[in-house]
């Protein structure tokens, strides 16, 4: 037995060890970070309101952005034979406007997050796990929690908006589905989008009285989201929804889910143009009591004193370059710098030459951007009277009274002389000049020469070119200083500024009630800032059809056209187009530019095709992704795609 | 502290089993004669450790000592069977005449010898095994390279391996067994080397020398011990021991010479500047020709080096020629004393190798940067027989790499030296200008570069020569391992019951650094061309962009430990004359512990992955004989892991299996018996486990970084930060093992004593594969995939190997081996969208079969190209001409569409290996042969890697010989129509069938000769044995493809596979 004794102590022993594995596996000890984590104070819970926030914030107008890119405002080659935005995928939102855009792999994807989208739906689980969790925190105040829950709810809000912009009908995610949920509730359906329109306004309705009117600590926390914003919001969601495109298109009226239902309203509402009328009145109501104004150009102690004429350009260029806590315009912008301040900079320095990688100025304005805005008088070129329209591509020199916009006895074509502040604020071209870049003196500005390989500005190689001749300056600091060295001075791209609420506005106002002078007020408060006469007077002494003014479509046209100048560049006007229904008009011209390689006048001012615009009925809406059709059957494909 | 308390445990095991010792007995009797003698091999070396049994008597038994010599008490008459592990064995009769007796040994691969390593070290007798081992002698993975793993391909029955690289370091093979049989995270076999598991850099550089026994488990049966983490099979290596005898030295040096075994073959500069005008014309006729006939001109002067020329001006250079040598030196020395007595015996391993890269060094730098890797190894094996029941093993190793090398740009230390050495103009600048007084500076190269296309000081391209000399990067990398092992023989207790317990620790650690100085780039400024007189411009001259003295860049490190505690029960025992059971019990536990603990999914290290790694198991076997002709066995695993929740943490792994051994039947017999000697069924069924099914680190919680993802910023300074929450996965409490049920049936026959063959089926059915769930909407908006145990695979195949071995009169012997190994491998069940086109669907496509376009043609012209469904692809392309790939609109749409793209071509890994070996002696000389070969492969050239000019790439000579041009409309050309950038060629850029290519390929992998010097000739110089040899690697490849060494596949433009020629002298003492 004694055997069996030994054994047996041996056979407990390993079996024992074998035992203790249980616990041996036990590893993970009892806080390791969960989601509850997040909401176990303030802090905590502080850091996730910043994650919902997180995706708005790379969401500002630049490559990523479909109404920055595709509205035919700004051309990009796709013949560089290098990529100048760090890869060629950054490129692809500029391509679209080839007609590239595919099912397959949609670019600017923002329904899946992919192919430089943001993941909106990713947002919007964030956003509701925070309105689902933010009861927790035991040390929030409640009217911080107010506020917070009132910020989340804003986003959430605009984050459905900016789907519903691009993609039409889309599912609202109102509450989050759990993670085990099965197939069939996954699913989810596209609502239509009258349904989604009320439901992102309820959202804006419901976070207004929480949110603070303007920003009180701007040091602290410019940048989040005010009463302001809100309802300036909610006026944009409102006149998109009265919009041609939303309100009775009858291109889309067939569009059905597979239930057989209506996903676009039918009929026409004029109520939808009272309601947008009257969310525009609120917010330009709220932001005139905030002390919001248009901006005005203060120089700086610096600065030698600066010529009206020059003055004017400055108002305009630093409306949207200013620091924003310097800025009363600005309603809303996010806190990231737009970062492509490089691509809409001319070469004026040999400096600059040297570092050819510092600027490379890809970004094309097509001629026919160019032509868009006013002449001196205020009305379109082509409507000007006085105006020799036919004869604007003849060369002649500058004469010296332009020569805070233009370089003086420089040869150039005149359609570069006599035209409104704005064309010489937010273009540079061939002969224009260019107060910044570190030369600050009125009398003795920068201007660029780009005629052929030699210039300064002009192709050095296939890859910093500018391939039509006109450059978006507006989008450059005139702080920042490209050299040898690059400095920039950084801005805030607005996403709202006043100038575009009062534009809103008087749109508004001429489709409920027609021409009126509230609708002359606010389109001349924007006039006069840009050193423009009043719309009526403008038309009235100028124009070749000076009853347009007077006339409902007439001065629908003029506030369009004025929205267009006005915002150029600024990534809104791709959106206004859509909603106009006026987008496959306005690319129905190919884009064209200067014939950038010649050296002479006469042989660079020649058109030459750039590319031929492809924007088809389909292209109002982004496609989805052909297989989140078959991941989830109860989608549909949008019309014509 | 859980682990201190199993310390605890298994000391005092091992205390209790000192405790437990009686008195031992050795039996002794009468001795009638006593015969000596040698065992040698067929190259005359003394094979220690041979065992010599008299035939039914236990007791009469000795082994041979260090060299091989034997001394023997026996009777009279009585039969001596003569065996040992990876030698066929003989037999003799004691004859009282003859006390003196030498014997030759045959080695006997893949064959019915009669010990076989298996599962936790166990050596079991061929004969009665059921599940499938194939053992290997380890002298046939001696290949002239320091890495292991390239012997393997073609040697082993039932290994699938191939090499993609020939850089040293980094020229791991890499290998599966039975083929890749799920498409889950780990698809390689679980490594261990004396009984711990280690990775397949640590297997690479084992010494064949320090290599005792090499085993691959293939079957469920064979790999159930290990449960959990077996179902990708099992390779298990034991290291050598001492053995009893005087000390023995056995030293072994080698050199070989390596290069190459093919070539890119780069179009001359004339060329390239031709074909770049064409691709710049044949897209846009309006183009400039970016090169002159001029700047052509000047370059034909510069490559016949004609009066005038000037070929820093007009450069023309041969980027491959400049950087890289054709051959390098490689050393290996490898030494080894063993020995030892009754009470103890031991085994000291060293080696170290020098693996040279083909780097050219140029004297100007005062550091050699040339690639070389080091490797230095130390191993002790030392057991002590502590008692006569108790024997202690300690076992030492050390395993540490130096390498030294240029700075690269990724990870892939010199490789991509070779791919920017095609990346660069061929005439755009030289490498280098010769010192230049007129500068009055000489303490630096004056390397040439350019800026892009125009003028200005930026530096545009990188110059590949200043990249390889402007620095070096190293790595020194060590593991050192410790292990000791006790054996307890329990007989005291009741016959037949051993212990073995196990203590093994390992550390690894890694680092690398780099120092380098920022080269001076120079410019042509002017150049004069009556006097032929130039002068140079500093491209880079702003203050930091260059300097002479080095910087040094600290590197990545690494470090991790492993504790690994093995205690094993064994019971076998004879019961009577016919029954012969045998029972095992094991348990283990094994830790690894990451100090850097990074989570793969976000690159940063987080809590989760720095817990420890664990695996528990308690695994048993019970087999039963009966009369040497029937077998069964059953086994389990019965295995943990810490990464599952706690229901599913423990799974359970059984296994059954039998054989039959026909040819010892009664009936089996006579004539029959003459001709098959041995004749064997068997045949296993069961479960094994796979627990590395994802990188996620515990399936069951939620991973959440609350500190990073997705930040904010407020403030008009952006002042005011968060980082936002992110999460990498949910969690998921229903997560399990990846299961594999196997089916093997195994045949051997051993014919005419000389060719014995192995054949083996099986089927296995991989179940429980993690994949992500597909069905899951985007509007989820969920952060991560969810996975779940979702998919399924089915592998079945075929191992065959043969050998044969003769000796013949007058002292001639041969032997031959051949071995083919096929693995199918198909997606079973695989969730996916439920797409329309039945050929987008995964299930029953195999596993490693690319997706894409069929290629029709090429165009025939831009009409063609027109008039034909769109061929789009991404944003910024530009539609096809002619010339570009046709496609096959597979569902016709009249638009080519993901949804065309179908399976096409066979898998990435082979689906048959293969090799066959033929090796001959005659007295002292011997030679041998080895080919291997792939087939049922096929490989994608990757386009947007081989297509000429894009990211200033050369032109290809196969593409220069053959591509579509305007005047040559070859609808079937090498290459479409040419184009400089990618968006102008993106159509031709896309996975297709045109740029699929057949990856079988037959090599001769190595032939060896050797010459044995006489014995008279080695005692006099004191030694007992001295033998030259020269062989070659790698020296022959056929294949159908032959724009680069087939076996590199799709990475053509990476460090070439080499080709070495060897010399070799071993020498024993």
């Amino acid at each position: 037995m004694k055997f069996n004794f030994k054994l047996i102590i041996l056979l407990v022993v390993i079996s024992g060890m074998a035992l203790s594995c249980k616990k041996y596996l036990d590893v993970t000890p009892d806080n390791v970070a969960t989601i509850d984590y997040a909401f176990r104070n303030r802090n905590e819970a502080e850091n996730y309101l910043f994650t919902c926030y997180s995706t708005i914030q790379n969401m500002g107008p630049s490559n990523n952005d479909a109404a920055f890119t595709t509205s035919g405002e700004i051309y990009f080659p796709n013949t560089l034979t290098e990529a100048t935005l760090g890869s060629r995928d950054a490129e692809q939102g500029f391509h679209l406007i080839r007609g590239v855009q595919t099912t397959d792999n949609p670019s600017l994807n923002y329904w899946d997050g992919e192919q430089l989208g943001q993941p909106i739906f990713k947002a919007i689980r964030r956003c509701n796990i925070f309105l689902e969790n933010i009861d927790r925190p035991k040390d929030l105040p409640q009217f911080e929690r107010n506020r917070w829950i009132a910020e989340v709810k804003f986003l959430k809000a605009y984050y459905h908006f900016y789907l519903l912009r691009m993609y039409g009908p889309i599912p609202l995610i109102k509450q989050n589905l759990p993670i085990d949920a099965g197939t069939d509730e996954v699913r989810v359906k596209r609502a239509p989008v009258d349904e989604a329109f009320a439901y992102i306004v309820s959202l804006l309705d419901e976070a207004t009285p929480d949110l603070p009117r303007t920003i009180q600590d701007p040091a602290r926390s410019l940048g989040r989201i005010t009463q302001n914003i809100a309802l300036s919001v909610k006026a944009e969601v409102l006149t998109t929804q009265a919009s041609p495109f939303f309100n009775g298109n009858p291109d889309y009226i067939s569009f059905k889910d597979k239930d057989g239902l209506n996903l676009f309203p039918a009929a026409f509402s004029a109520e939808k143009w009272n309601k947008a009328m009257l969310a525009c009145q609120a917010a330009v109501k709220s932001c005139e009591e905030s002390n919001l104004s248009l901006y005005r150009f203060t120089s700086p102690g610096n600065l030698p004193t600066i010529p009206p004429a020059l003055k004017t350009v400055m108002d305009i260029r630093q409306s949207i370059t200013e620091n924003w806590e310097k800025n009363p315009e600005v309603i809303w912008a996010l806190n990231p710098e737009f970062g492509l301040q490089s691509m809409a900079m001319p070469r004026l320095t040999n400096a600059m030459v040297q570092n050819m990688g510092g600027a490379p100025g890809n970004f094309a304005v097509p001629i026919g951007m160019a032509e868009l805005f006013y002449s001196k008088n205020g009305v379109p070129m082509a409507e000007d009277a006085g105006y020799d329209y036919r004869g604007r591509y003849a060369v002649a020199a500058v004469p010296a009274e332009s020569k805070y916009y233009l370089k003086s006895g420089y040869q150039t074509i005149k359609m570069h002389m006599d035209r409104e502040p704005r064309f010489y604020a937010d273009l540079s071209f061939d002969g224009s000049c260019f107060f910044g870049n570190g030369q600050t003196d009125p009398e003795n500005m920068l201007y660029v020469q780009a005629r052929g390989g030699t210039s300064l500005a002009g192709p050095k190689d296939n890859i910093r070119v500018n391939v039509s001749g006109y450059w978006p300056s507006k989008l450059v600091n005139y702080q920042s200083v490209f050299g040898t060295e690059v400095t920039q001075t950084g801005f805030r791209m607005p996403l709202i500024r006043l100038a575009g609420l009062y534009l809103l506005y008087a749109e508004t106002l001429n489709e409920v009630n027609g021409p009126s002078a509230d609708v002359y007020t606010y389109i001349d408060k924007v006039r006069t800032r840009a050193g423009l006469k009043g719309v009526k007077e403008s038309w009235a002494s100028y124009s070749t059809n000076p009853g347009k003014a007077s006339s409902k479509d007439g001065l629908r046209a003029i506030i369009q056209q004025e929205r267009r100048i006005e915002l150029c560049f600024e990534g809104r006007i791709g959106w206004d187009l859509r909603r106009w229904k006026v987008m496959q008009d306005v690319l129905s011209k190919p884009l064209q530019g200067w014939n950038i390689q010649d050296t002479t006048p006469e042989g660079y001012y020649r058109q030459r095709n750039l590319v031929i615009p492809v924007f088809g009925l389909k292209d109002y809406l982004w496609p989805l992704k052909y297989n989140d059709l078959i991941v989830n059957p109860n989608l549909v494909q949008n019309p014509y795609w | 502290m859980p682990y201190l308390g199993s310390l605890w445990i298994l000391l005092s095991v091992f205390a209790a089993c000192l405790l437990l010792l009686s008195n031992p007995t050795y039996a002794q009797q009468g001795a009638t004669i006593k015969i000596t003698g040698t065992v040698k091999d067929s190259l005359g070396l003394g094979i220690p450790g041979v065992s010599l049994q008299a035939k039914g008597q236990s007791t009469m038994g000795t082994v041979t000592d260090g060299d091989g010599k034997f001394s023997l008490n026996a009777t009279a008459k009585s039969i001596i069977v003569v065996s040992s592990v990876g030698f066929r064995q003989v037999t003799f009769v004691a004859d009282p005449l003859k006390l003196r007796v030498d014997l030759i040994l045959h080695s006997d691969d893949n064959n019915l010898s009669e010990v076989v390593v298996t599962a936790f070290g166990k050596k079991e007798r061929r004969e009665a095994m059921v599940g499938s081992v194939t053992s290997i002698t380890p002298s046939k993975l001696k290949i002239p390279s320091s890495n292991l793993t390239n012997a393997m391909a073609g040697q082993i029955a039932g290994v699938v391996a191939y090499q993609r690289s020939g850089q040293p370091g980094l020229d791991n093979s890499t290998f599966f067994i039975r083929g890749v049989t799920t498409f889950g995270y780990k698809q390689d076999p679980l490594i261990l080397v004396d009984n711990v598991e280690l990775t397949p850099t640590d297997l690479a550089r084992l010494q064949v020398d320090d290599i005792a026994s090499f085993s691959i488990l293939k079957d469920a049966s064979a790999t159930a011990l290990y449960g959990a983490r077996g179902a990708n099979g099992v390779i298990l290596v034991t290291t050598k021991e001492g053995v009893d005898g005087n000390a023995k030295v056995n030293v072994r040096f080698e050199n070989s010479i390596s290069q190459s075994t093919q070539n890119l073959e780069i179009a001359d500069p004339i060329t390239f500047m031709k074909m770049y005008n064409e691709a710049l014309t044949t897209r846009n006729p309006l183009a400039v020709p970016r090169y002159s006939q001029n700047d052509i001109y000047n370059r034909e002067q510069t490559l016949s080096g004609a009066p005038g020329s000037n070929k820093y001006v007009y450069p023309a250079v041969n980027w491959i020629d400049e950087l890289f040598k054709t051959s390098t030196n490689n050393q290996r020395l490898n030494g080894s004393v063993s020995g030892g007595g009754k009470i103890a015996r031991y085994y000291i391993g060293t080696s170290y190798n020098r693996d040279n890269g083909i780097l050219k060094v140029s004297p100007v730098n005062n550091f050699n940067n040339n690639v070389k890797l080091e490797n230095y190894q130390l191993r002790s094996n030392v057991n002590i027989n502590v008692t006569p029941t108790t024997e202690v093993v300690l076992r030492l190793s050390g395993t540490f790499d130096e390498y030294n090398g240029p700075i690269t740009d990724d990870g892939s230390f010199s490789a991509d030296l070779y791919k920017k050495a095609l990346h660069t103009s061929p005439v755009l600048f030289p490498a280098f200008y010769p010192a230049d007084p007129s500068l009055g500076i000489d303490t630096h190269i004056l390397f040439g570069n350019s800026s892009t296309e125009g003028t200005g000081n930026t530096v545009g391209f990188s110059n590949p020569y200043a990249d390889m000399m402007k620095g070096y990067k190293s790595f020194s990398r060590s593991r050192m391992s410790a292990q000791l092992e006790l054996n307890q023989d329990l007989n005291f207790l009741t016959k037949g019951l051993t212990f073995k317990g196990l203590f093994n620790t390992n550390r690894y650690s890694y680092f690398d650094l780099t120092r380098q100085y920022s080269p001076f780039f120079y410019n042509i400024a002017s150049y004069d061309r009556v006097s032929n007189q130039y002068s140079l411009n500093w491209i880079n001259n702003q203050p930091g962009q260059a300097s002479e003295y080095l910087s040094f860049e600290p590197g990545f490190k690494d470090i991790n430990t492993f504790v690994y505690m093995q205690g094993v029960v064994d019971y076998s025992r004879q019961l009577g004359s016919k029954h012969n059971i045998s029972g095992t019990v094991i348990a283990t536990r094994q830790q690894r512990l990451y100090a850097n603990a990074i989570d793969p999914a976000t690159g940063l290290s987080s809590l989760q992955y720095s817990l420890p790694y664990r695996n528990v198991g308690l695994s048993g076997r019970l087999g039963y004989g009966y009369d040497n002709r029937y077998f069964a066995e059953f086994n389990f695993g019965y295995n943990g892991s810490e990464r599952f929740a706690e229901k599913n943490r423990f799974g359970f792994f059984p296994t059954i299996g039998g054989s039959w051994v026909i040819s010892n039947e009664k009936f089996w017999n006579g004539g029959l018996k003459e001709a098959v000697n041995k004749l064997k069924l068997r045949a296993s069924y069961g479960l094994v486990g796979n627990d590395a099914i994802g990188a996620q680190r515990f399936f069951y919680l939620s991973n959440v970084n609350l500190n990073g993802g997705n930040p904010a910023y407020f403030g008009q300074t952006n002042g005011v930060t968060r980082p936002g929450v992110s999460i990498t996965n949910y969690a998921n409490d229903a997560v399990t093992w990846e299961t594999s049920r196997q089916t093997n049936i195994g045949l051997e026959i051993s014919l005419f004593k000389s060719l014995n063959i192995i054949a083996e089926v099986y089927k296995q059915h991989r179940y429980n594969i993690l994949m992500e769930r597909a069905s899951i909407p985007t509007s989820m908006g969920l952060e991560s995939g969810v996975s779940a145990n979702l998919g399924t695979a089915d592998s079945r195949g075929i191992d065959f190997s043969a050998d044969y071995s003769k000796t013949f009169r007058g002292g001639f012997w041969m032997s031959g081996r051949m071995n083919f190994t096929f693995s199918q491998n198909k997606y079973g069940q695989y969730e996916q969208p439920a797409y329309k086109e039945p050929w987008r669907i995964l299930s029953g496509q195999k596993i490693g079969v690319r997706w894409g376009y069929i290629a029709e043609r090429l165009f025939v012209d831009d009409q063609e190209a027109a008039a034909s469904p769109t061929q789009l692809f991404g944003a910024g392309a530009s539609a096809p001409k002619g010339g570009d790939i046709k496609y096959t609109d597979v569902n016709n749409d009249g638009k080519i569409t993901e949804a065309d793209q179908v399976f096409i071509g066979l898998p990435s890994t082979p689906e048959i290996v293969y090799g066959a070996g033929l090796s001959m002696g005659f007295k002292k000389i011997d030679l041998s042969l080895f080919f291997q070969g792939v087939g049922r492969t096929s490989f994608f050239i990757d386009p947007s890697q081989v297509s000429p000019f894009l990211e200033n790439r050369q032109v290809l000579q196969p593409f220069a010989d053959s591509h579509w041009t305007e005047e040559n409309q070859d609808l079937y050309a090498k290459y479409p129509r040419l184009g400089t950038t990618s968006s102008e060629i993106s159509n031709n850029l896309q996975t297709s069938s045109w740029w699929m290519r057949d990856g079988a390929f037959i090599r001769l992998k190595s032939v060896e000769i050797g010459y044995t010097f006489p014995d008279k000739l080695s005692k006099k110089a004191f030694l007992s044995n001295c033998r030259i040899y020269f062989n070659a690697l790698n020296p022959l490849t056929w294949s159908r493809f032959k724009d680069w060494d087939p076996e590199l596949a799709s990475n053509g433009f990476s460090y070439p596979i080499q080709k070495v020629y060897n010399i070799g002298i071993n020498v024993n003492l």
